[in-house]
């Protein structure tokens, strides 16, 4: 809700002169205000400088070293993967959101569970199975939303109660852990690299198998791909786009089915993470889809559309991850869980703040 | 969208009242009341304990606060915001309100002052925040959905309060909470719904607020304080969930644990959609939001009484969502071709 448009001429004034006249300091600060992903690498870098102080000052409770910053990196993979779910919905425009993720995860898992656990086909076939079932639930959602004009809020949210109470009704409430999914733990597992492993921390596996993979796909659809530059344009201004001959709907059920793709996949980490195929593994406490869309929004994801990138995303999901693991050393037991939750509200109304600054500031994130 | 199309054709000199004004009761509305009327008969048929007052009490009982914030949430949303951290702010006030009973067992009227006002106080800081920091509604509240959770938390300090004592049993679902067999905290929230109504539809501040959510630079323009109308959606929001949250103790039992509030602010913006309210803002209205609220109610409780698995009424929740905006879409799409 942008309730004035014109920027102010005299905080802009400093702006006009042209940057080579410009001292450093001010150059700096604009990069840090306007390049999110700046902000970000530098709040990494003082999060890991002040949990590495405190750590050598004795105060926490296990050592914040780079072998516990690699292990931590397991709950990254999730995040990251929802995070760009989101990161493209959101991109797409006109209000494009999806609340549906984490019942996806739960719905997707349930089907995988089934089909790993119990009718026993074969991992590929399993992975099928929730990837597919991933994209036809997104692909609901976008049918609703670009075809027949829902706005995206309202859409996931029918659709979130709707899988959730799937999930919960054909696995009859209870989780699937036969012995194929027991063992398919070892998915999760942290793994030595090959060549130069030896001197680098063990890391989870998922971050190799699901995550990146799925980074570089979403970076390359982005950037590289007429499907990625519809996207911006469409996010932009959808009727803009539309006369310059982009057709918009297919393009934006596509975005919607992509989330849902993405979500199977995350069905598939979380299975192997819980040891166990949970029917409320997406849905339980927050959920996944409000951390998720924090993670977009910190990643400097413009709420309104068109403006995006996937290393905000990781950046931002970094951030998170080694910020909470450090709470959970300095605080341990509940009352780090408890200060995760202070840390992501805090950081997410002052990223937003941020936003609405520099947008005044300079005009644009 | 816009405001309603008879504003524009009514003409200015001879315009009354009555012809400037949307008509009281929306197609929506009576949709609903169809449906809402064809479940009870159905459910009457298939569960013969359903139309008794022993089943339609706490059916009522459990409709007060969802519809009594929802009257909050309507207001939020005509301003063409939205005010996802309800849930943390229930659980603030619950555990806030709850601890001052066990430990000094405070009268009625200084346990609703206490609740209210902190509630109010939460509204009002999502309210500044949005209209003065001027950054997305959906994505502060998230924000302090967290911070209220987190403070909520501090305050329970162990996992539930246990021995409340029954200060509150007058919105309880006991012989207490009732009159003439209507429980208090569904009267309350009829008037409630009443005074919005009116204060929507008949005064210059509820105008103002679909003004506001129909085109906030064009209000701004023609002289409407922005800023504070949009506070004041965001504050009565929270006073009423302050109100609501002191509902929930009384309809539970002794003990409050941390699960209070959990996803409550999904189910109301659930009944302010399903009661004909625009997400997209400057269109709503908070009779529709109550009668949503016995809507979603109703199927949670029937599902329940039909003997079906209880997951099963987020199902059927979201059906609802999907046919409501669904039908609201179509005739919005028919009346704009006509």
């Amino acid at each position: 809700m942008t309730l004035v448009n014109e920027t102010r001429p005299i905080q802009t004034s400093g702006n006009k002169k042209p940057r080579g006249q410009r001292n450093l300091a001010s150059r700096a600060l604009e990069a840090l205000l306007t390049q999110r992903v700046v902000l970000l690498a530098v709040l990494i870098v003082i999060v890991i400088v002040v949990m590495s102080l405190l750590d050598s000052a004795g105060r926490l409770s296990g050592p914040y070293d780079p072998d516990y910053l690699a292990s931590s990196l397991i709950s990254a993979v999730p995040l990251v993967m929802l995070g760009l779910a989101e990161l493209l919905v959101i991109l797409s425009g006109r209000g494009g959101i999806d609340l549906s993720v984490g019942s996806i995860v739960s719905l997707s898992g349930i089907l995988f569970g089934m089909a790993y656990g119990e009718w026993h086909w074969s991992f590929v076939a399993s992975l099928l199975v929730a990837v597919i079932s991933g994209g036809i639930f997104g692909a609901v959602n976008g049918v609703l939303v670009a075809y027949i004009g829902f706005p995206p809020l309202i859409a996931t949210l029918a659709t979130y109660y709707a899988y959730r109470s799937l999930a919960l009704v054909i696995s009859d409430q209870k989780p699937i852990n036969s012995k194929e999914i027991q063992d398919f733990y070892s998915a999760a597992q942290s793994i030595e690299l090959p060549v130069i492993g030896g001197s680098l921390p063990l890391v989870p596996l998922g971050i190799f198998t699901f995550l990146i993979p799925t980074a570089l796909i979403v970076w390359f659809l982005l950037n590289k791909t007429t499907f990625g530059r519809r996207l911006y344009a469409l996010g932009t201004n959808d009727t803009a786009a539309q006369w310059t001959g982009i057709n918009v709907r297919p393009n934006r059920l596509a975005v919607y089915a992509l989330s849902g793709v993405i979500a199977g996949l995350v069905a598939v980490v979380t299975v192997s993470q819980f040891a166990s195929a949970r029917p409320d593994a997406g849905t339980s406490g927050n959920g996944m889809a409000l951390p998720a869309i924090t993670i977009a929004v910190l990643g400097g994801v413009a709420i309104t559309g068109g403006i995006g990138r996937v290393s905000g995303i990781v950046l931002a999901t970094l951030l998170i991850v080694w910020l909470n693991a450090g709470i959970l050393l300095a605080l341990p037991g509940n009352d780090g869980s408890q200060f995760q939750l202070l840390a992501l509200g805090l950081v997410l109304v002052f990223a937003s703040l941020l936003n609405g600054l520099t947008k005044r500031k300079y005009g644009g994130i | 969208m816009s405001i309603d199309e008879r504003t524009k054709a009514a003409p200015p000199a001879k315009a009354t009242a009555r012809r400037i004004l949307p008509s009281p009761v929306t197609g929506q509305e009576f949709v609903l009341i169809g449906v809402i009327a064809v479940l009870w008969v159905l459910l009457g048929i298939f569960t013969p304990a359903f139309l008794t007052p022993n089943s339609i009490q706490p059916l009522l009982v459990s409709i007060a606060p969802i519809a009594l914030i929802g009257v909050g949430m309507t207001f939020v949303i005509i301003t063409a915001g939205i005010d996802v951290s309800v849930g943390g702010a229930i659980m603030l006030c619950a555990v806030v309100v709850a601890k001052t009973m066990v430990s000094a067992d405070v009268p009625l009227f200084v346990a609703l002052a206490i609740a209210i006002g902190l509630g109010l106080l939460l509204g009002l800081i999502n309210g500044a925040l949005i209209a003065y920091g001027r950054v997305h509604a959906i994505i502060i509240t998230f924000g302090t959905a967290n911070i209220f959770q987190f403070v909520a938390l501090r305050v329970f300090a162990s996992s539930t309060v246990n021995g409340i004592p029954g200060t509150l049993d007058v919105f309880g679902r006991g012989e207490a909470g009732r009159t003439f067999g209507v429980p208090h905290s569904f009267a309350i929230t009829v008037l409630v719904v009443i005074v919005a109504w009116w204060y929507l539809r008949h005064t210059a501040g509820g105008r103002h607020l679909f003004a506001i959510g129909g085109n906030a630079n064009a209000a701004r323009l023609a002289g409407i304080k922005v800023q504070p109308r949009v506070m004041l959606a965001y504050g009565l929001t929270g006073a009423l969930v302050g109100l609501a949250a002191c509902f929930i103790i009384a309809s539970g039992t002794s003990t409050l644990d941390q699960a209070v509030g959990s996803g409550k602010e999904l189910q109301v913006i659930a009944a302010v959609v399903i009661g004909g309210t625009s997400i997209l803002g400057g269109r709503g209205s908070v009779i529709g939001t109550l009668l949503g609220a016995i809507l979603v109610q109703t199927v949670t409780s029937g599902v329940t009484q039909l003997g079906w698995p209880s997951q099963l009424a987020n199902l059927f929740v979201g059906i609802f969502i999907i046919i409501a905006v669904g039908t609201d879409l179509l005739r919005e799409r028919a009346r704009r071709k006509s």
